[in-house]
């Protein structure tokens, strides 16, 4: 045993496939402990907050100021007010103005500036512009004037008696808070998704749900699988017929249609993670049982199996102690591939709307369902869906290195 | 010359026994995914059509629509009847393509929206799993002749790709090339703004809509069948007879076409099987581009909770991938020799 | 003193495995095979003989390697010959292979007479496909095999039928030395007896000049073979006439390896059944001194320190061990006596 288990640690596969697998297993394990948040709670108010570390404005206003001269903080503030939409505008405006297009850089926000204050005035005419446009351009012109001011903003209360706004202080331009002396500050490293939920959260207790589900369909279909497999190969004749009529009848009629059937007849209220959990691992079971009987077939005759046999030792002594023992390897690679394709199945069984119920647990499908349902690919919030897609792969590509990595230790022929 | 006219006769009769037992073997199964498709909703807690009546009050606004779809369902499923006659009317029923009106798009008929996207399906996902078995098949085989950095390079790429579920290619695709360049568009099977006629702008964008659906399923496909072909071409180059071809001093390339077939049959078996689990994949990558074929059909009728429509969509998906399973054996069954040895015993 | 036909000077190969570690399982060998005459190979499994075999056709591929030392066939060194003159006008005309999985060893998906072509072919660029067909039925017919064998698959025909056709097309090219590696071993006794029976009649007829016959059923060999040679972890430990080495062997693992076996032949029924304990030693890591000496009845201190060399007691027999012929003599002697 202990050979065997350094035989698999020399294998590269199984060794990488195992250190991702590990890892992932681990982030899903510590992540909850240290950041106990239920997973699907709304915390944005809209949809799809970019990654990023959110700080409290109110928190900060209130916040021990500190005073620092930078100097590129003028522009770096108006270089990220400025839109592209408004830099395109002020090169319309210079064009008009008879500067040549050539010597516009619009990405060069000095440049374009020292430009648009030579050259913008408020009473200028340009043919064809319309009053919004010219308003539009007093308005651009105002804020970016107020930009560069070095005057502050006030911070006023209402007071509850008078109702009279009253100034409490000034915020100038140059004032710093120390992020580490506001109270509130939320780092979301992967944004919020469509409802405004932490991304990152959901996405650790989604791993944990799929692969609980991966899991226990995997241990499902393993133990019908093997059940079916020894009694099918072990026992033989009619028994034999029929399971493998039942076995290669499965085979062809594909596992996802009956999928789709059973979790639609199932019903929404009903379908539980475990419930797709168990009605995954109960279409899934085959190969596991065809596998298994072959390798009993070919175990069935050896002589320490007739040895037993004639020592008077029972069905299910032989089959314990003579058998499983040397398919044992075969049935934890069906295993480990059972448990990645079950990850699989409830990802595309979410996908068309046939996952696990919504209110309590996330799974990686539903997330990619939601994900797609709010069009998260097409409006380009790549946090909202590219984590999940990364998360299945990664596992189902461990699992399988794991698994290719086994075989060949087990089947010395597929040996590089 | 007789010697050879009996060894014709004995092949024929080979095959003979071959086809029709695969043949009864398709009727079979064709039968049983009949039975499954009846019975699996029976079997679940709650009866069907006491489900669908129920749903019906709340789903539709359509007054007379509730009432036709009432009468047609208790004539459909003949829910007063004993078990076995209800089978019979659905057989009956099902042989006609007689799957009643559908509840989320009343009043069109369940078989004239199968009708309407069945076609996209086979012409999406037949040829783009044909092309991904052939490309994955020489690549495998050459990353087993050439090893080396090709293969070092080559594998971990098509274990990783073949780990990828084929949503997660499909939306991969469509961020890169649909919505970052913009080469392709994100949706449909052809523009939105058009109607199916046989113009040229037509068949232009639905040429332009196949592209990124078809090469997505190309691609998961590939990984599989390179992996497949690898490990089973190293299999083979490590036969005895090709040790043994190599001591009688054939030459390597020879050798290598010996290899290449032989490694290349298992593949077509496990096509044979595999290939519900592939169409599985490539329905869920349709719905991520919104593609009008079966697998959107069923997302459609999923939120709709339309029963029939569901329960016909996976009796056609299963007829599709039975027929399918059954042209690979035959195909299979010229390509094999030892099947027509093992027949003839 | 007759034609050498055969002659392998100081050959080793090695094993590359998987983990990049090199396994010498053919250490500086030489042998000799005249004329006419049978050479016998014998040894545990792993202990080399198969992957001599291998060594001795001069063509190496992945995962075996060449080192050094010379095979000279009829006095031409085709250990310095390109690989692809090898294979062009060596294999299968001067030397001949009958793998040890002769069951498998034919392209399950081709036809037989497609397989000859491929062969012929391979040697001879511009032979026709009848003239094939006639020397392929021409043999057949010599060694008694049905022509509708030609025209079948592997798959249908017998186990034994699938032996002696590969027998048959190892010397369609009549190469003077033919290699058995263990030909007989997965086969009923009956078929046994007729791959041997049709071995003997290659030689009879001509269309081979000598055998190497590589065995671990020492009956086999004592029957068929004029000469044994006996390996142990890759190196030659007995080289004698069959006689003596079946009933006089000298090294103390061909001691062991004939009493191991269970022999039906009546002048051999009284030698006791002694199976040797232990394993073979790695060879990733071959042990400095004698390699048999952690498995040796007679193991001195010596045997594990100080290299061993074969030792001469005549022209034709020969042995490795650090003690001379009497002693181990006289060791054997004193043992049948202690015994009774």
């Amino acid at each position: 045993m202990k050979q065997i288990i350094q035989q698999i640690f020399r294998s590269g596969k199984f060794i990488v496939g195992f250190s991702i697998f590990t890892t992932i297993l681990l982030v899903v394990i510590v992540y909850p402990l240290l950041i106990p948040d239920p997973p699907l709670n709304i915390i944005g108010q809209g949809t799809f907050f970019e990654p990023g570390i959110y700080v409290s404005v109110f928190d900060s206003i209130s916040s021990p100021q500190y005073t620092l001269n930078l100097d590129e903080a003028a522009a770096k503030r108006i270089a990220s007010k400025l839109g592209e939409e408004d830099r395109l505008a002020i090169k319309e405006w210079l064009i008009a103005s008879g500067i040549p297009e050539g010597e516009i850089e619009i990405e060069n926000t000095e440049k374009l500036l020292d430009q648009w204050f030579e050259n913008y005035d408020p009473a200028k005419n340009i043919p064809g512009m319309t009053n919004a446009k010219r308003n539009y351009f007093i308005r651009l012109n105002k804020a970016i004037t107020g930009l560069l001011s070095d005057e502050g903003m006030s911070i006023t209360v209402k007071n509850a008696e008078t109702g009279v706004l009253e100034e409490k202080g000034t915020i100038v331009p140059s004032a710093y808070v120390n992020v580490n002396e506001v109270p509130n500050v939320r780092v979301l490293p992967l944004g919020t998704d469509n409802f405004g939920r932490d991304v990152l959260t959901e996405l650790v207790a989604a791993t944990r749900v799929s692969l609980q589900i991966g899991f226990v369909a995997g241990i499902i279909a393993t133990l019908i699988g093997l059940t079916l497999g020894l009694l099918s190969g072990y026992v033989g004749g009619v028994v034999d017929d029929v399971i493998m009529f039942i076995t290669n009848l499965f085979i062809v009629i594909p596992s996802f249609v009956l999928l789709i059937l059973i979790s639609f007849s199932i019903g929404q209220d009903q379908r539980g993670a475990f419930t797709i959990a168990m009605v995954i691992g109960f279409t899934s079971w085959v190969w596991t049982a065809r596998a298994v009987r072959s390798q009993v077939i070919s175990l069935r005759n050896r002589d320490h199996v007739n040895l037993s046999k004639l020592s008077g030792h029972s069905v299910v002594h032989i089959i314990l102690t003579d058998i499983l023992p040397y398919i044992a390897s075969y049935v934890v690679m069906a295993l480990i591939l059972q448990i990645s394709s079950g990850i699989l199945a409830e990802a595309g069984l979410s996908i068309l709307g046939l996952g696990p119920r919504t209110t309590e647990v996330p799974t990686l499908g539903l997330m990619m369902n939601w994900a797609m349902i709010y069009q998260a690919h097409i409006l380009g919030k790549w946090w909202a869906y590219f984590p999940v897609i990364i998360t299945i792969a990664l596992i189902t590509f461990s699992m399988n290195l794991m698994n290719t990595g086994l075989d060949q230790v087990f089947n010395p022929a597929l040996r590089d | 010359m007789a010697v050879d006219y009996i060894y014709v006769e004995v092949i024929l009769r080979a095959y003979r026994k071959y086809f029709l037992n695969k043949f009864l073997w398709f009727l079979v199964t064709l039968v049983s995914a009949f039975l499954l498709n009846f019975i699996l909703p029976r079997l679940m807690p709650g009866d069907p059509v006491a489900a669908i009546v129920s749903r019906l009050a709340q789903g539709m606004s359509n007054t007379s629509g509730i009432q036709a779809i009432y009468e047609q369902y208790t004539e459909l499923f003949g829910t007063n009847k004993p078990l076995l006659e209800q089978f019979v009317i659905y057989v009956k029923n099902v042989v006609q393509g007689d799957f009643g009106f559908s509840f989320s798009q009343y009043p069109r008929t369940v078989a004239d929206v199968i009708k309407s996207s069945i076609w996209w399906t086979i012409a999406l996902q037949f040829p783009a799993i044909i092309v991904g078995w052939l490309i994955g098949n020489s690549l495998g085989a050459l990353a087993a002749y050439l090893r080396g950095s090709f293969d070092k390079v080559f594998m971990p790429i098509s274990i990783f790709a073949s780990n990828l579920p084929a949503f997660g290619m499909a939306v991969i695709l469509m961020v890169v090339f649909a919505v970052t360049l913009k080469w392709f568009p994100t949706s449909g099977g052809y523009g939105f703004d058009l109607i199916p006629n046989f113009s040229w702008k037509f068949i232009w964008s639905v040429i332009v809509h196949y592209q990124l659906p078809f090469w997505s399923i190309v691609l998961i496909t590939i990984g599989g069948q390179a992996i497949g072909m690898r490990s089973m071409s190293i299999y083979e180059l490590n036969a005895d007879y090709v040790k043994y071809s190599r001591f009688m001093g054939i030459k390597d390339r020879k050798i290598v076409s010996y290899v290449f077939r032989n490694a290349m049959l298992p593949q077509i078996t496990g096509l044979a099987l595999s290939i519900g689990t592939m169409v599985g994949g490539a329905l869920v990558a349709e719905i991520i581009f919104s593609y009008p074929g079966l697998g959107s059909t069923i997302l459609t009728a999923v939120l709709g909770q339309d029963y029939p429509l569901i329960s016909a969509a996976t009796l056609i998906i299963t007829i599709m991938v039975l027929s399918a399973n059954f042209l690979i054996e035959i195909v299979y069954g010229f390509l094999d020799p030892r099947i027509k040895a093992v027949q003839a015993d | 003193m007759s034609n050498v036909l055969l002659e392998v000077r100081e050959l080793t190969t090695k094993y590359v495995t998987r983990f990049r570690e090199d396994v010498y399982a053919v250490d500086h060998v030489s042998l000799k095979v005249e004329e006419g005459k049978t050479l016998g190979i014998a040894g545990e499994s792993g202990c080399g003989k198969s992957t001599l075999a291998l060594s001795l056709m001069g063509y190496y591929f992945p995962p075996l390697h060449y080192i050094s030392g010379d095979i000279l066939i009829n006095g031409k060194n085709i250990s310095k010959m390109k690989p692809d003159d090898i294979r062009k006008s060596v294999l299968g005309n001067e030397i001949a292979y009958i793998p040890q999985a002769a069951m498998n060893a034919l392209n399950p998906t081709r036809r037989i007479i497609h397989f000859i072509e491929d062969v012929m072919q391979a040697h001879e660029l511009y032979i026709t496909k009848k003239d094939i067909y006639n020397r392929a039925r021409e043999l057949f017919e010599t060694l008694g095999l049905p022509e509708e064998v030609l025209h079948k698959y592997p798959v249908e025909l017998s186990g034994g039928m699938k032996q002696r056709t590969v027998i048959a097309v190892s010397v369609l090219l009549l190469p003077k030395v033919l290699i058995a590696d263990e030909p007989s071993s997965a086969l009923d006794v009956t078929s046994q007896k007729m791959v041997i029976k049709m071995l003997r009649q290659l030689m009879e007829k001509g269309l081979i000049s000598s055998l190497i016959f590589i065995t671990h059923e020492l009956p086999l060999l004592y029957n068929v073979t004029d000469d044994i040679m006996v390996m142990y972890a890759g190196q030659i430990v007995e080289k004698a006439s069959s006689k003596d080495a079946v009933f006089d062997p000298l090294h103390p693992y061909a001691k062991g390896l004939m009493g191991s076996i269970i022999v039906p032949e009546s002048g051999l029924r009284d030698v006791k059944l002694t199976a040797i304990p232990g394993v073979p030693p790695n060879l990733k890591n071959p042990p400095a001194g004698c390699r048999f000496a952690e498995r040796c009845k007679y193991v001195r201190p010596d045997c594990r320190t100080s290299s061993v060399h074969l030792r001469d007691v005549n022209d034709t027999r020969t042995y490795r061990c650090i003690l001379p012929e009497n002693e181990l003599r006289d060791i054997y002697a004193k043992e049948v006596a202690q015994n009774g």
